[in-house]
């Protein structure tokens, strides 16, 4: 199992463009891998559950896999929150 | 009309073959000229020519004899009438019809002859002729192009299902015409371009058949009748099927893409569906169709939902900075 913390930094948050690019992401990857925010658990490899989360800029997301490329699928999802989705 | 050749081929005996009923034509001579290309869907009403002006004279369309043209002819003297009709014969003519019924000056034929052009007479008004010409010959000159694929009509909607073979194109369309939608085409789809839009077709002699893997060749028609098969339709949106694979993610998740292909110029929206054992393929193009129309009505869903949620994604934010100011002050 591996977690890790990241802040959301781009203007819009989470919105449905940077949810497909989480679903994506996870969805190249074996390992189970959910997102967390305040206690809220979806997901990451389905686009309503992260859609649902509807995190705005600031919120902070756990991001948590557990699999044989668990720390691969982590490290892929942070970066890309980290980089706000490409956008502002 | 789905044996309309290419430009390239149409000889005027093709021209008399394809649209001598529906123009109501009548050769003066059966054979004189038939060997004649046909260069250009437009035509020329040489009255202008007749009277002298030949500097834009198109003597490589076809010539029009209307009323003008052969009132005019009548009113001159035999010399005169030989001498106009001999200027604008100097340049090769393939072809003219004589409409209206009128009787064909014996000039114009002899000229006709002389020159093995092709000369028809026509019991229909000029006008209407000319109308009903141009659209046939728009058809035989449109630019054409073939593509692999199936093209039903679903929901009047004329949909073109493209994927590799194998993938699953013939039996979910199969599926779609058990459902009481359309077939036009299965494997190879003719497509022409006519006046902007996208015009598919079969290959009329092969029928609606359809290689269903394991079963050979079936006739369409003889299974679902005469309702499930239609010779032509506008082709307005794609769906390519493409093989499911966890490398492949390119695939839209939201909606909110819109893909396009270009055919012949013309962009029509498309929608990538991927393949997995078990998905319902008919059900899934029905519904991709169902998108396609509300999309044409003005109903973008997935912009609402993404408007919608980005909205309250920045009403959290500006609720959050509330409170930070109200703990911060």
């Amino acid at each position: 199992m591996t977690t890790k913390m990241v802040e959301v930094i781009n203007q819009l948050g989470i919105h449905a463009r940077p949810a497909a690019k989480i679903v994506r992401n996870a969805s190249m990857f074996d390992s189970h891998i959910t997102l967390t925010v305040d206690g809220d658990t979806v997901n990451a490899k389905s686009i309503m559950g992260v859609m649902t989360l509807a995190a705005c800029r600031g919120t902070m997301i756990e991001v948590q896999a557990d699999g044989d490329d668990e720390r691969e699928a982590v490290a892929g999802i942070v970066q890309l929150v980290l980089d706000g989705f490409g956008e502002d | 009309m789905s044996d309309i050749p290419g430009s390239d081929e149409l000889t005027v005996a093709r021209f008399y073959k394809i649209l001598g009923s529906k123009l109501e034509l009548v050769p003066v001579d059966l054979e004189t000229g038939f060997t004649n290309l046909v260069r250009s869907p437009d035509i020329s009403r040489p009255g202008m020519a007749l009277t002298g002006y030949i500097q834009h004279f198109l003597h490589e369309r076809i010539q029009i004899f209307g009323e003008t043209e052969i009132t005019y002819l009548n009113s001159l003297s035999d010399s005169e009438r030989e001498f106009a009709l001999g200027r604008i014969f100097e340049t090769p003519i393939y072809c003219s019809i004589v409409t209206k019924g009128l009787p064909a000056p014996s000039e114009l034929i002899a000229y006709s002859r002389s020159s093995d052009s092709a000369l028809f007479l026509s019991t229909r008004d000029t006008t209407p002729l000319i109308h009903d010409l141009t659209d046939l010959l728009d058809e035989v000159f449109a630019p054409r192009t073939s593509v692999y694929g199936s093209l039903v009509e679903v929901f009047g909607i004329g949909l073109l299902v493209t994927g590799k073979s194998a993938i699953g194109k013939s039996e979910s369309v199969l599926g779609l015409l058990e459902r009481g939608h359309r077939l036009i085409a299965d494997d190879r789809v003719f497509i022409s371009r006519i006046r902007g839009i996208l015009v598919g077709r079969g290959d009329s002699r092969m029928g609606h058949l359809m290689e269903i893997r394991g079963l050979g060749l079936v006739e369409v028609s003889n299974f679902y009748g005469i309702r499930a098969v239609k010779e032509r339709q506008q082709v307005q949106f794609e769906v390519r099927l493409e093989q499911w694979s966890q490398d492949n993610q390119e695939f839209d998740r939201t909606g909110l893409v819109q893909k396009v292909n270009n055919i012949l110029d013309i962009s029509i929206p498309q929608t990538v569906i991927p393949v997995l054992p078990g998905r319902n393929l008919t059900l899934l193009l029905e519904i991709a169709v169902m998108n396609h129309l509300l999309v044409r009505q003005g109903r973008n869903i997935p912009r609402e939902i993404e408007d919608n949620l980005i909205n309250r994604i920045l009403d959290k934010e500006t609720d959050q900075e509330r409170r930070t100011d109200m703990t911060g002050g």
